[in-house]
């Protein structure tokens, strides 16, 4: 980068004022170009932090607090839209299938641990496995809605035929309100699965071998070795998967919106996305949706903060 | 200075390289993916934005070359996937990127016109033209912005039909035959008793294995049973909108005899059988007796029937009412197209709506291709009837189609009111009345009312608020 040359540094004695006031002028001058640098720098996160952040949330909130049908112009109603959404039965009814739908994630990552343990040992078809688990990530959400739409028919559905070969008489899944909230969680463990066990299985490769080395010579079982050192070196993952599961499965939508277009039987699959969603495109409710999507990320917010104090709590280090 | 110039410079290039980026989810391929909606800004371009199948693209270019010849117009198409359509035009609106001329669903038209979106072509359209297009085409898109009333005749046009759906219902012209039942008639709506009685005949256990082959019917609540609905005589709504008119006596009767076909007579696939693929499935595997027959069905049911000739074959007859000389009625959809209000061109683009929805060689090509029935009266009922659509492939009775669209037809409830969530609500847990019989059609429609009401109220404010708004 050039700069203007500073002037010769000058002696004690040769310092006048008018040398002292050129070398500050220097100074302020390369500072200024430095400083222009900088905030050239800066400027680009912030113009978009301030264009994708700032000015979306605020809009957002300001939104909320009206009467808006997302065409025409806006009327403020102050906390019209919260007290409403407070007595709107369909928003607690969807608000509780969301958060239904998280009983998801506890199995999910149980599973994936459990495949993360078992692909990290050396087993035949290892990396056949590993492909077969993850192919479900890299799929079309849309497309694998609709064959597991297909899969869950009552009749002819492949899950039922499955169930069938070992007795059991399935239920009419999709159709019937008491199977349709589980048949979407086992949707969403299944396409999860691959992505969860990938990053369990990094986990467990990294745990040192020592550990288990030294577990073992003062003769821990697997059981123990499990819970005493996989587990809590695991725990970052964990942590990790699920604020990042919950934030996407709170936002659950698409499937819903394919295999039960109308929110289910008795609005059983109804998630509060799909409710926002239909709110503000079909009702012409935008700032009705807007407040229920803003309650809903707030809630996300305080969820997600109480796993950092909990996690913040029972962090550990080896040393 | 000039460094700081440089490095402004250097900021704003960063600063656009790092939007783009975000706006177009870091894929350069994404964000020329997105074509620019806006109106056209010369004296003669237009902008088109539509949703639709290979024949309304073909359709429709075959009518704009014949109007960019005769006007001397430019007309820039966008075609956008159709669920991803009602989407893009509202964030179009909302980004002030209006494109000329566009589809509108009639059901979402009152939002659009109070704010402004919308162009009144009353004054661009001559009433000669309006007078050769189906009533139903045209006064879905007329709104009284003053009283809210809707579908009035004379009342300010905001949008001409792209087309007129009519709903028809069918019968299994093999499956009758090899029962040696008598077609049902093409003229006269069977009653439900009639149909009941023709149902239990065609529902039968073919090669006596103990399991049913055939069913007489299968049909899907939420679409198809307006129709019977309305042939009882009852209906959702009241005639000024006002009013959710469900817990009428003839309503819950009109509903639990729908509701037995499957739980009391038997004459449909159980509730595991009937989920919607499942039915529509065994219609066309000849399974089915009647099924709802709509124009876009015809090239599907058309295919089928000339590769399983042995089992399916089809035509339309009139849906059954309650009781003899009872008036048959169906639904009956449409798709509008609008011009926008703030267009530079207005006037051309007026003309450019009309001709696609009026263009006889568009019109042509869309019924040949077995997409709609003809949107003119005069090619509908002359030509086209009488030598065209036979010649086509359509089904004997086509005239039931244009029976329709001339006076059998009524547009779904919701779609004349400002939002439809009160009528979407009918829908929830209507299942314990259908499916598995846990409640009665009187019970269900009693506890409905209220909420449905209090749902229509709202709407009919957020209309009003949407009206002093603009």
């Amino acid at each position: 980068m050039a700069t203007t040359a500073p002037p010769a540094a000058p002696t004690t004695t040769s310092w006048s004022k008018e040398d002292a006031k050129a070398a500050r002028k220097a100074n302020r001058k390369r500072h200024r170009n430095e400083n222009a640098w900088a905030a050239a720098f800066m400027a680009a996160p912030v113009i978009g932090w301030v264009a994708f952040l700032l000015f979306p949330m605020g809009f957002s909130i300001y939104a909320s607090m009206t009467n808006w049908n997302g065409l025409g112009n806006m009327t403020f109603v102050g906390f019209d839209n919260y007290v409403r959404l407070v007595q709107d039965p369909y928003f607690w009814k969807a608000l509780w299938n969301t958060v239904f739908y998280m009983i998801g994630i506890p199995i999910g990552l149980a599973i994936s641990l459990a495949l993360a343990l078992a692909l990290s040992r050396k087993i035949r078809g290892r990396t056949f496995f590993r492909t077969v688990y993850y192919i479900p990530v890299i799929s079309s959400l849309a497309a694998v809605a609709i064959l597991w739409q297909w899969a869950y028919n009552g009749d002819f559905g492949l899950v039922n035929q499955a169930l069938a070969l070992v007795g059991i008489e399935g239920p009419n899944w999709l159709m019937d309100p008491t199977w349709s909230k589980p048949a979407l969680i086992i949707m969403a463990v299944w396409k999860g699965l691959g992505y969860s066990t990938l990053l369990y299985l990094a986990a467990v490769q990294a745990v040192p071998r020592s550990l288990y080395e030294a577990a073992a010579l003062d003769g821990a079982s697997g059981w123990k070795r499990f819970t005493k050192i996989t587990w809590p070196m695991v725990q970052p993952v964990t942590f990790f998967l699920v604020v990042t599961n919950i934030i996407g499965g709170s936002m659950i939508f698409t499937e819903i919106n394919i295999m039960t277009p109308t929110g289910g039987p008795s609005w059983s699959t109804a998630s509060l996305v799909w409710y926002v969603w239909n709110q503000a495109f079909r009702n012409l409710q935008m700032g009705y949706a807007t407040a229920m999507a803003l309650v809903l990320g707030i809630l996300v917010l305080i969820v997600t903060i109480i796993q950092f104090r909990i996690n913040r709590a029972n962090d550990f280090s080896i040393d | 200075m000039r460094r700081m110039k440089t490095a402004a410079f250097a900021a704003t290039v960063v600063g656009a390289l790092t939007l783009a980026a975000c706006s177009s989810g870091g894929s350069s391929d994404n964000a020329s993916e997105e074509p620019d909606t806006s109106g056209g800004t010369a004296a003669n371009e237009l902008t088109f934005m539509f949703r639709g199948g290979d024949y309304d693209k073909l359709a429709y270019e075959t009518a704009i070359e014949a109007f960019e010849a005769e006007t001397g117009a430019k007309v820039k198409m966008i075609i956008t996937d159709a669920d991803q359509y009602a989407t893009k035009l509202q964030a179009a609106i909302a980004g002030n990127k209006v494109p000329d001329v566009f589809y509108i669903e009639p059901g979402k038209m009152m939002g659009y016109v109070y704010a402004g979106v919308l162009a009144d072509l009353t004054d661009y359209v001559d009433q000669a033209t309006i007078d050769n297009i189906w009533d139903f085409g045209t006064d879905a898109y007329r709104f009284n912005t003053e009283t809210g009333a809707r579908g009035q005749d004379g009342d300010p046009l905001y949008g001409l039909p792209k087309d007129v759906g009519p709903f028809g219902f069918g019968y299994n012209t093999v499956l009758f035959e090899k029962l040696g039942l008598e077609a049902p008639p093409a003229d006269e709506p069977l009653t439900f008793d009639e149909f009941v009685d023709l149902a239990k005949q065609l529902t039968v256990d073919m090669d006596g294995d103990g399991e049913l082959d055939h069913w007489g019917t299968g049909l899907n609540v939420t679409w198809n049973s307006q129709a019977f609905i309305w042939g009882a005589g009852a209906d959702w709504i009241s005639e000024d909108q006002k009013t959710v008119t469900v817990d009428t006596p003839e309503f819950a009767d009109a509903l639990q005899w729908f509701a037995d076909l499957g739980l009391v007579e038997g004459v449909t696939p159980s509730a595991e059988q009937a989920q919607t693929l499942d039915t529509y499935q065994r219609w066309m595997a000849g399974e089915i007796g009647f099924f709802p027959v709509a124009p876009w069905d015809i090239a599907t049911y058309n295919e089928k029937a000339a590769s399983d000739p042995e089992n399916f074959g089809y035509d339309v007859i009139p849906y059954p009412v309650a009781n003899e000389g009872d008036d048959w009625s169906t639904w009956l959809g449409s798709l509008g197209i609008a011009v926008s209000e703030n267009s530079a061109n207005k006037e051309l683009a007026a003309q450019l709506a009309t001709y696609l929805s009026t263009d006889l060689e568009a019109q042509k090509i869309l019924a040949e291709n077995k997409v709609q029935i003809p949107n003119l009266i005069d090619y509908a009922t002359g030509e086209w009837i009488e030598t065209d659509a036979p010649a086509a492939g359509w089904p004997a009775n086509t005239k039931i189609f244009l029976e329709i669209a001339e006076e059998k037809g009524r547009p779904l409830p919701g779609i004349w009111t400002y939002t439809p969530e009160w009528y979407d609500n009918f829908w929830i847990g209507i299942e314990n009345v259908v499916d598995n019989g846990s409640q009665t059609a009187a019970d269900f429609l009693a506890a409905k009312q209220p909420e449905m009401q209090m749902l229509l109220d709202q709407s009919w404010v957020s209309a009003d608020q949407a009206k002093a708004q603009g």
